[in-house]
């Protein structure tokens, strides 16, 4: 073993064990914020390299391999592990505080794995430790959902180990580094990296799964899996062409679930879903200046993806409903959280001076620059349609639009204190964004705020909102209702157990006829037998009771025979 | 539901505030400011250099045209998936969260003006 520092995903491990240790209350309260503070300056001042080495069952495993891609990652994910936790200060359930731990903790220990195993005995970490936010509801619902979830989580890693297998006879390397597709043990690393960044048709876990999350365990849920992924799908397959278009299809299709959902927290599940395309095509693109943008856009987008939740999450916290058809006006009592809602739909929606302007541009000005002109162009239609779920529909349908006559309190102090840093830390990645670009895994040569750049993101924007405008006061833009709509889940919640019960029915229906067909001749047989060997027939009267015996001696002899013989 | 004679002085004070737009007229007042900014913005496509990599964008109104169609027609081709898709709450059966009121115990609903 070699080691020249403490592994960060430890000192998680270590901070959950302690807070069993310690009074539920503030004293545990502020261990939850203390541990992502520490780590965070640890990575900070992490050296470059491998720093732990171990060797297991005759592998050389290594648990600290720390670069810049990594740096990055780690950092965002102990920021946002602060400020969940921030947002939980309420919380006083011991599940939901060690699993948040213990989650941020396996999700770090991942992105520093510089081997396929350590990569998936995190990547299973994050999938066990993760299902506890939504158990945590104590609900039917809660509960099935998170049995969904954990089957497809824990199935990505098991088609990652067997990836990691087949590579390993392949190269004779475990190591995790880029890996060109093609040979079986590549597709299924690649198969379970997709399932955990949600590619299109293995997506639906996570718009099945986030809503049924506590009011806090969404937003930590929303930072870490798929960003994991992304960031695995970075390492490993950086400039595999097929990742631009299954990008595109990812920021495509979303947004048109999202736009007729009325569950608000699926409705940012579904957004979710669209930003990671756009961090996928960046992968795809594989550049430089590409792969910064990836690494960029997954730092603003964790922190506002995290306020929209958190701003969602308050509201359900105080109404006891995240659904739009139920909300309207709330701007009335809770202003703040309104305020930072919109933050957080402006750096979304990459409005000039927030944060999603600055970091989207970078992959959209590599997929032009590539002269990929319908990925670009499908791109664009993309950042309009998240201004149309994200931007628009997430506050205005809850904070404005029409009077619900609800009046709930503004959100607790703890909440609007961690929205309110999120919202601030939006503003100044959109506002001055050279600290973010001096972190990213390479050097950064681009300038956002040129006068075409931002003329042209505010004519898409302003006029998008005009058309919405139109729609609204013409009566043409669907109203919320309440309705669940159809997506993949359906296959294995509606059509499968469907096809096993008929299954199941035509195959007792079978036996049924079948047993009835020969009912007659067996049961003649019993009775025939029955009616010679029974203790009334004809052959029990001349059984020997000494016959019995006779027999015994008989095969006791052989078997002695055939023992003394072998 | 809303109500015009509703006592507002407990309300936050930004929220007081923010009643504007509430205000009859006030949401006239909203979309023809926009319209005037989208206006602006049109107008500026055709000063500002676009630095663009394809030539359509180099046309100074083509983000604005672009935005405004894409979006009408994401719209309505959502509203046609929802004839598609759109299925009751209840579709999933009891065990769906869709169907179930969010565990009151995790919750702190307090009404402002209690």
């Amino acid at each position: 073993m070699m080691s020249e520092v403490f592994p960060t995903a430890f000192l998680f491990f270590a901070g959950a064990l302690a807070l069993l240790a310690l009074p539920q209350g503030r004293l545990r309260a502020g261990l939850l914020l203390a541990i992502p503070i520490a780590a965070a300056w640890q990575v900070w001042s992490l050296p470059e390299g491998g720093l732990w080495q171990v060797t297991f069952f005759g592998l050389e495993l290594e648990l600290m391999r720390v670069d810049r891609l990594a740096r990055v990652f780690a950092l965002i994910f102990t920021l946002a592990a602060f400020l969940g936790n921030l947002y939980a200060w309420h919380v006083r359930d011991a599940v939901q505080q060690v699993a948040a731990l213990l989650y941020a903790g396996a999700a770090i220990g991942a992105v520093f794995a510089g081997d396929l195993i350590t990569l998936f005995f995190y990547w299973e970490g994050t999938a066990i430790a993760s299902v506890f936010l939504i158990w945590a509801r104590r609900t039917e619902g809660a509960y099935h959902t998170g049995m969904r979830y954990l089957i497809v989580q824990i199935g990505s890693g098991v088609i990652l180990i067997a990836g990691a297998a087949l590579y390993y006879r392949e190269t004779g390397s475990l190591a995790f580094e880029t890996m060109t597709l093609g040979s079986p043990g590549t597709w299924l690393i690649f198969l379970s990296f997709g399932i955990k960044s949600a590619f299109p048709l293995l997506h639906n876990w996570l718009q099945d799964s986030y809503p049924a999350a506590t009011v806090t365990g969404t937003v930590i849920l929303s930072a870490f899996t798929t960003k994991l992924a992304i960031y695995a799908l970075a390492r490993g397959f950086a400039g595999t062409e097929i990742l631009i278009y299954i990008g595109v299809v990812m920021t495509l299709f979303p947004i048109f679930f999202a736009e007729i959902e009325n569950d608000l927290r699926r409705v940012l599940a579904y957004s979710l879903n669209n930003q990671l395309g756009f961090m996928v095509v960046g992968i795809g693109i594989g550049t430089e200046m590409a792969l910064n943008g990836t690494a960029a856009h997954a730092f603003a987008h964790i922190l506002y993806k995290a306020l929209l939740f958190m701003s969602v999450g308050a509201v359900l916290f105080r109404t006891g409903t995240s659904k739009a058809s139920e909300l309207g006006g709330l701007y009335r009592t809770m202003p703040k959280t309104a305020m930072f809602c919109l933050v957080g739909a402006a750096s979304i929606s990459a409005f000039p001076l927030f944060s999603g302007f600055v970091t989207k541009a970078l992959v959209l000005d590599e997929a032009a620059s590539a002269h990929y002109t319908w990925v670009w162009a499908a791109l664009v239609f993309a950042s309009a349609g998240v201004l149309s779920h994200s931007g628009i529909k997430i506050p205005f349908f809850t904070f404005f639009a029409h009077d619900s006559g609800l009046r709930p309190k503004e959100a607790p102090t703890h909440m609007l204190l961690a929205m309110g840093i999120t919202a601030a830390l939006c503003i100044l990645i959109g506002v001055y964004p050279a600290p973010l670009y001096a972190i990213l895994p390479y050097p950064v040569d681009f300038h956002p705020y040129s006068g075409g750049h931002v003329v042209g993101q505010l004519q898409l924007l302003l006029f998008a909102l005009l058309a919405f405008a139109v729609l609204m006061r013409t009566g043409i833009h669907p109203p919320e209702i309440r309705a669940v709509n159809l997506d993949t889940d359906w296959s294995y919640r509606k059509a499968g157990p469907w096809v096993l019960a008929r299954i199941s029915g035509l195959v007792s229906a079978i036996w049924g006829a079948v047993g009835g067909l020969f009912a007659g001749q067996i049961r003649a047989a019993i009775a025939g037998f029955y009616r010679s060997h029974g203790p009334e027939g004809r052959i029990a009267h001349i059984w020997p009771t000494g016959s019995m015996v006779l027999w015994l001696a008989i095969l006791l002899g052989v078997t002695l025979v055939v023992v003394y013989a072998a | 539901m809303s109500n015009h004679d509703e006592d507002t002085s407990n309300f936050p004070a930004l929220g007081r505030a923010l009643l504007w737009v509430n205000k009859p007229g006030s949401a006239t007042k909203i979309f023809w400011g926009l319209a005037a900014a989208c206006t602006v913005v049109f107008a500026a496509g055709f000063l500002v250099d676009m630095h663009g990599h394809f030539d359509v964008e180099n046309f100074g109104g083509f983000y604005a045209l672009y935005g405004f169609f894409m979006f009408t027609g994401l719209i309505l081709a959502a509203k046609g998936l929802r004839v598609l898709i759109k299925r009751p709450e209840d579709y999933y059966g009891d065990k769906a969260i869709d169907r179930e009121e969010y565990p009151a115990d995790q919750l702190e609903r307090l009404d402002h003006d209690e």
